[in-house]
């Protein structure tokens, strides 16, 4: 045998024996990848980055964040509902991932992914949505908005970061519960719907308090409500919907962490207890302060009941919602 | 006013402060190797590029996101001029006549006219910026969806004088490239429009794909085999810069280009895309030598290339002012900030002075940064066009499926490049001119949510479009242009068109 | 006679009725409330009229005989390169790929030396690679073994 065979053959066997003691060594051997369904400074992006940064510390493997976009998040979720369920692929999905299922099928198409196909890891942060109004408009509180509504059926407009978003299904859950008809407006994303508000071509829009504290402060416009089931912290004199008697009107934009279904348990608890350490993390926490989200940690039973409870409130909103009408 | 220069060098003393210039400076040169990937314009940089920046201090940040922001502007315009791949849609105009000059030995000139007019626009714009702000915010807001359908109703006309052969071709093309946009979800409603379970397509075919292979990709397809590849230029030093000549006639164009483009840009939404291709149109109906265009007119590129980097300036208006996400780059900027901690909004200027002023300082030193950076490496970049095509092109074909997968990690994307590089080439070999396709595409889905969205809020009343007053006189405006151009078709028998096509018999072409 | 006008004109034509017909299974809406279906029909019916025009006038452009299609040898390689490139980015990691892609064209199709080839090829795939991923972290996709 030559000495070059001889050569390589010693170092494939070295290679097998690594990738052989590897396989032996707790999860995780190599780096992970947290998959954010929407573009660089997103909610998700944004959310999924101090997340991976922490749980680098403690799982003491790189942990990178990488951008499937498309199809309002239905692109990376359906990347990671398909991938390995090694714990390798994960997944930062909003409340979206229970919207998108539902309007599949009420269009009786193939769904991209279904709910069932992810292992839930942990909640990190769930924000209810605020319904505000330019201030120039006569409703200074959520009885004035919800009567007129009553009396004016289909006449206020409201902006929205896209049919059956999540703005959407906030208005819906609300119109559904107040039993209302509002004038839907739908924009194509958060940031849009906003600028439309504020150049006073819509009459309201739900939104995540974060986004529109600066302008509810310059007294452009008026908060009236949230959807949340206690008050929004940084807005203590606004009501919640529940308070004011709709119940039914309870809504968060919410980031988890999910795995594909099918990831050993050994490996979810391992992910489990990283999340946990992370959201512990003081550089975790400036972070979100600093995005003004609260965090909201949850994880196992119950992060799987919120999750439940929110994917069936969903569900049940773009059912009521149907197939948009063209008359 | 005093004030306001007051805070300025107080911004410049900070953004001139060694350790902030040097992200400047990173950023320009980062900014400008991204940029100069097929496909990667400064949207497509600041998001790539904007989790590299999480480690610094929210001045540092902002600083070096300005110098990405400027960097990939004008890496793209290089790939533009040098190979026809367009860096971003909004630099599709520049491929068309900056290709052309690159062909005849004119690239120095043509980078540095880019150069030279991205930086006069850039620097007038931030001035525009800084004074204008305020009212201009409040005026911009006030574009709603009527008076965006008029806007992209007007950007429609601009066909008209987008190509130089027959307007039928030109008109079938763009309506080709309309119907390209109508693929994938239907925003108003949640249907798939001709999707056939690609969830890929469910945000439509993009635009930066779909230029890169139009352009791109159909330009080596054409050109690899020929019997005789093209020529290796060797430039020699005294061309690299324009003569008097070219300055004298990119003048105009740069300054029309730069206000135009920052009224556009100004506008909340993707308007500013066509900033340039109105630009373009501007300054061929402007010329005294219509015919010159798409066959290497300097004012082809200059005009474009200042409309599109003021533009992208102007849509810093709102942003600044009013703390609004009014378009997708400030959108990723407003996150940038958020991330640094720096609630943007109505009160930046007041609360936050000292970062909002070093933002507009650095935007100043951005921009300088890259002259200085740039018109140095035109020689370099040059040199480029002296590789051999056989070698070149393996080359650029591996830098455009780099730059499409990389905008959004699809590959789906990188397949849409490839139908378009198929099309593009099989429509060249017709005769057919492929800008009105990408025009029509980018134009497309914006006018049709414009139009629904406001018949949305009207209840279905077409009047909206004529009882808002700005909405009104853009109609109006559209309207008189179309007169006229009817009233020329009367009275004079031989316009540009029918000479151009004169001179090409003349010259014995088909 | 075929010119090219008219081989394009009827294209987009077939194009255009195409689009019509699988238009059908979407709601059309009214004039006051378009459904979905409603800009396509209407773009179709323009690009009908369009790609017909271009049909009814085009007997005077160039034949369609005379185009030459010379370089369609190396048009389709590339158009396989690129093919592969795309089929392949994400199962073989873009360093691979690369280096696969650059080797067909420069030494397949462009015959350049082997050694040239495999050098130029390689310093290329991983340059770019080490520049774009690991310097600016512009994420590209890894293969088997992380290459």
């Amino acid at each position: 045998m030559k000495p070059a065979r001889l050569a390589s053959l010693v170092v494939l066997a070295l290679v097998l024996a690594a990738v052989a003691a590897g396989a032996q060594e707790p999860y995780p051997t190599r780096p992970i990848t947290v998959v954010a369904p929407f573009p660089p400074g997103g909610v998700a992006d944004l959310t999924a980055r101090p997340v991976a940064a922490a749980m680098e510390k403690v799982l003491k493997n790189p942990v990178g964040v990488v951008n499937k976009t498309g199809a309002a998040g239905a692109v990376g979720m359906q990347f990671v509902a398909t991938s390995k369920p090694d714990g390798y692929t994960l997944l930062l999905a909003l409340s979206s991932i229970s919207i998108i299922p539902e309007a599949d099928k009420l269009f009786g198409r193939p769904p991209a992914f279904t709910v069932d196909q992810f292992a839930p890891i942990a909640l990190i942060s769930a924000d209810p949505t605020v319904l505000v109004v330019p201030a120039d408009k006569p409703w200074k509180t959520a009885k004035d908005f919800v009567e007129d509504a009553k009396r004016r059926p289909g006449q206020i407009s409201f902006s929205s970061s896209g049919v059956y978003g999540t703005l959407h299904m906030a208005m819906e859950l609300l119109s559904h519960a107040a039993g209302v008809k509002f004038r839907h407006v739908p924009y194509a994303g958060a940031g849009p719907a906003l600028t439309a508000i504020l150049g006073g071509h819509v009459d309201a829009l739900a939104s995540g308090p974060a986004v529109v504290l600066p302008h509810i402060k310059s007294g452009k416009l008026r908060p009236l409500a949230g959807w949340g089931d206690r008050r929004v912290a940084a807005l203590p004199e606004v009501p919640t919907f529940k308070e004011l008697g709709y119940p039914d009107a309870e809504f968060y934009i919410w980031a988890g962490l999910f795995a594909p279904k099918g990831t050993p348990e050994p490996v979810l608890a391992r992910l489990r207890d990283a999340v946990r350490a992370a959201v512990a993390d003081p550089d975790f926490k400036a972070g979100m302060d600093k995005l003004q989200t609260p965090v909201a940690f949850k994880q196992g039973a119950e992060f799987q009941q919120f999750f439940d409870a929110d994917a069936r409130r969903l569900a049940d909103g773009v059912r009521k919602v149907g197939k948009i009408e063209t008359k | 006013m005093l004030e306001t220069l007051q805070n300025l060098a107080v911004g410049f003393s900070i953004a001139l402060s060694p350790s902030v210039l040097l992200y400047a400076f990173a950023g320009c040169v980062v900014g400008t190797l991204v940029g100069v990937l097929p496909g990667i314009g400064p949207l497509a940089g600041i998001s790539l590029l904007l989790p590299a920046t999480f480690g610094l201090d929210a001045t540092r940040a902002i600083v070096m996101l300005a110098g990405i922001y400027y960097g990939a502007m004008y890496g793209g315009s290089t790939t533009s001029i040098l190979m026809r791949i367009p860096g971003e849609a909004a630099s599709v105009m520049t491929c068309i006549d900056g290709y052309a000059m690159a062909r005849k030995g004119r690239a120095g000139a043509a980078l540095a006219i880019a150069a030279v007019g991205s930086y006069v626009a850039g620097t007038v714009s931030v001035v525009a910026l800084m004074f204008l702000a305020p009212p201009l915010a409040a005026f911009a807001l006030r574009f709603g969806p009527p008076e965006y359908f008029a806007l992209l109703l007007l950007g429609l006309l601009v066909l008209a004088y987008m190509s130089g052969g027959s307007m039928l071709k030109a008109l079938a093309m763009a309506a080709l490239g309309l119907l390209l946009g109508m693929i994938g979800i239907d925003q108003m409603t949640g249907y798939f429009r001709f999707a056939y379970g690609v969830v890929e397509l469910g945000d439509g075919i993009g635009v930066v794909p779909v230029a890169v292979g139009l352009f791109g990709l159909a330009e080596i397809l054409a050109t690899a085999g020929q019997a005789t590849p093209p020529d290796v230029i060797k430039p020699k030093l005294r061309e690299l810069l324009p003569s008097r000549r070219e300055w004298k006639e990119s003048a105009g164009p740069i300054g029309r280009g730069t206000v135009l483009g920052f009224v556009i840009g100004i506008i909340p939404g993707s308007a500013h895309i066509i900033s340039s291709f109105v630009s373009y149109a501007l300054e061929r109906k402007l010329s005294k030598r219509p015919e010159e265009f798409g066959h290497g007119a300097v004012a082809g590129v200059a005009g474009p290339e200042s409309a599109n980097n003021s533009a992208t300036s102007g849509a810093f208006v709102p942003m600044l002012a009013l703390g609004v996400p009014s378009g997708p780059i400030p959108a990723v900027m407003l996150a940038a900030m958020m991330v640094h901690g720096v609630s943007p909004g109505p009160l930046l200027i007041k609360n936050q002075p000292e970062l909002f002023w070093s933002f507009i300082a650095s935007m100043y030193v951005g921009n300088v940064v890259l002259l200085i950076l740039n018109l140095p490496l035109v020689g370099l970049f040059v040199n480029l066009l002296r590789v051999p095509y056989p070698i070149l092109y393996p080359s650029i074909l591996v830098f455009c499926v780099l730059g499409v997968y990389a905008v959004n990690g699809s590959v789906v994307d990188v397949w849409i490049m490839l139908a378009m590089g198929a099309l593009g080439y099989v429509l060249r070999k017709l005769g057919f001119e492929t800008a009105p396709v990408v025009l029509g595409l980018i134009l497309a889905p914006m006018i049709e949510m414009a139009m629904r969205q406001s018949l949305a809020m009207s209840d279905g009343h077409y009047a909206i479009f004529v009882t808002r007053p700005i909405a009104a006189t853009l109609l109006a405006v559209g309207l008189l242009l179309v007169l006229l151009s009817l009233k020329s078709l009367v009275t004079r028998s031989l316009d540009w068109r029918a000479r151009l096509a004169l001179a090409e018999k003349g010259e014995g072409h088909p | 006679m075929l010119t090219t006008d008219r081989v394009a004109g009827g294209a987009l034509a077939l194009l255009a009725l195409i689009v019509l017909w699988e238009s059908r299974r979407l709601p059309i809406g009214s004039l006051r409330n378009p459904g979905p279906a409603f800009t396509p029909i209407l773009l179709a019916l323009l690009l009908l009229v369009f790609g017909l025009l271009l049909t009814a006038l085009g007997a005077r452009t160039g034949a369609l005989a005379a185009v030459g299609w010379t370089e369609w040898r190396h048009a389709v390689a590339i158009f396989a390169a690129c093919a592969f490139a795309a089929l392949a980015l994400e199962r073989l990691g873009y360093r691979a790929t690369t280096t696969l892609c650059l080797a067909f064209l420069l030494g397949v199709v462009e015959r350049k030396g082997w050694l040239f080839t495999a050098t130029f090829a390689l310093a290329l795939a991983l340059g770019s690679f080490y520049l774009f991923d690991t310097l600016l972290r512009v994420p590209l996709p890894r293969g088997p073994l992380g290459l």
